[in-house]
């Protein structure tokens, strides 16, 4: 969504998250730094069977469009894993989570078109 | 303010915007006691001790410094903010108490802090001082008001203080001349105009961010207890605490969500 933080900063806020949340932090995966690339992302949902589930920095970095956001993260529900996000402090087991997720992704694709000047 | 607003809306939003505050007694105080009993819970619990009965609450909060030594204070608050929030009823009680002020003065759909912030004030303890300040003037939007409940009576230096609006615009003014001081220069040359807020248990206080506040060392003999968070319309602009990460929709419209969603049909030629 626009926004980049180096990655050795995203793996510490994700080690810190897995530290805090309980969670065996087992390997770390980097998404190909192609504009709106979910390739590598695609391949660990296909790879999750050994797997409790995913930890990414942000939510924001799922995809921007609506049909393959939605896409990825009902699939994870449907193979009853976890998809946990560092940043925002948020997971992903169940539909309301999704809505929830939802929500304030569509907000956040609103707020351009809002008053942002303070 | 709009014609459209209620008188008691009317009524809020000139007080609001003349003092910087508004203090609201609650009518019904099953939330308030819901959140202090949550307290009071995870407090013995973390202290090793049974949880004191309800009706001797606020006592045991009052006092909670022959418990709790000052070097435990941070370690001891950052618990029990981990437990309160971990609680799912904790910050829709939290929103409740507050819902008829905040569709008042802020808006009906709003943002609300992902997390609810705790302070613990023990009698002469200068550790955990908030030097006068504007959340303004370190990133927040001024589009946020903060809803302050106290878990305890809260007057005197066992209150916070806020700049009156009037007295504000000489600071923002002449900002440069304030700006180089340090805060305790800074507060002696507003502490002739700030007012303290006196907060009993049963009421809240919603106030605005941008008039500088704080508070100084607690030389009553009891201890304060108050929560503070953030809300703000879902779409007025954001300052550093952004949507998701610090900010979370929590009373988010139907039209909206049609019209977030919403795409013109495709036209082939």
């Amino acid at each position: 969504m626009g926004e980049r933080v180096p990655q050795n900063i995203q793996n510490l806020v994700i080690r810190d998250f897995c530290e805090k949340n309980n969670l065996f932090y087992n390997l770390s995966a980097s998404e190909y730094s192609m504009s709106n690339s979910h390739k590598i992302l695609d391949q660990i949902i296909g790879e999750l069977k050994n797997l409790d589930g995913i930890v990414a920095y942000s939510v924001f970095q799922l995809p921007k469009d609506n049909k393959k956001r939605y896409t990825i993260l009902t699939q994870i529900i449907k193979k009853n894993k976890k998809f946990y996000f560092a940043l925002e402090n948020m997971k992903l087991v169940n539909k309301d989570d999704l809505e929830k997720i939802e929500n304030i992704w569509l907000i956040k694709k609103t707020l351009p078109d809002c008053l942002k000047i303070i | 303010m709009s014609l459209y607003l209620e008188k008691n809306e009317s009524e809020l939003s000139k007080k609001f915007l003349k003092n910087g505050y508004v203090i609201l007694k609650q009518k019904n105080l099953t939330n308030l006691k819901y959140i202090r009993s949550l307290i009071v819970k995870n407090s013995a619990k973390i202290i090793g001790i049974k949880k004191p009965n309800d009706k001797i609450s606020e006592r045991f909060l009052n006092n909670i410094h022959k418990d709790i030594k000052i070097k435990e204070l941070n370690n001891f608050r950052l618990k029990i903010i981990k437990c309160i929030n971990e609680d799912k009823d904790f910050k829709k009680k939290y929103f409740d108490i507050a819902k008829d002020l905040l569709f008042a003065l802020v808006g009906n759909e709003l943002a609300m802090q992902s997390r609810v912030n705790l302070s613990i004030q023990l009698p002469d303890d200068d550790s955990s001082l908030l030097p006068v300040h504007s959340d303004i003037w370190s990133g927040d939007s001024p589009f946020e008001a903060v809803v302050w409940i106290p878990m305890v009576d809260c007057y005197s230096t066992k209150t916070m203080y806020l700049l009156k609006p009037d007295k504000y615009k000489k600071i923002h003014k002449n900002f440069s001349k304030y700006i180089g001081k340090s805060s305790l220069e800074f507060y002696k040359s507003i502490k002739n105009d700030v007012k303290w807020i006196k907060v009993n248990f049963g009421e809240i206080l919603i106030f605005n961010q941008a008039l500088p506040h704080g508070n100084v060392v607690n030389e009553e003999n009891e201890t304060r207890w108050s929560m503070n968070c953030r809300f703000k319309s879902l779409y007025s602009p954001y300052g550093d605490k952004k949507i998701g990460e610090f900010f979370e929709p929590i009373t988010l419209r139907a039209a909206s969500k049609i019209g977030m969603q919403y795409h013109l049909p495709k036209i082939n030629d």
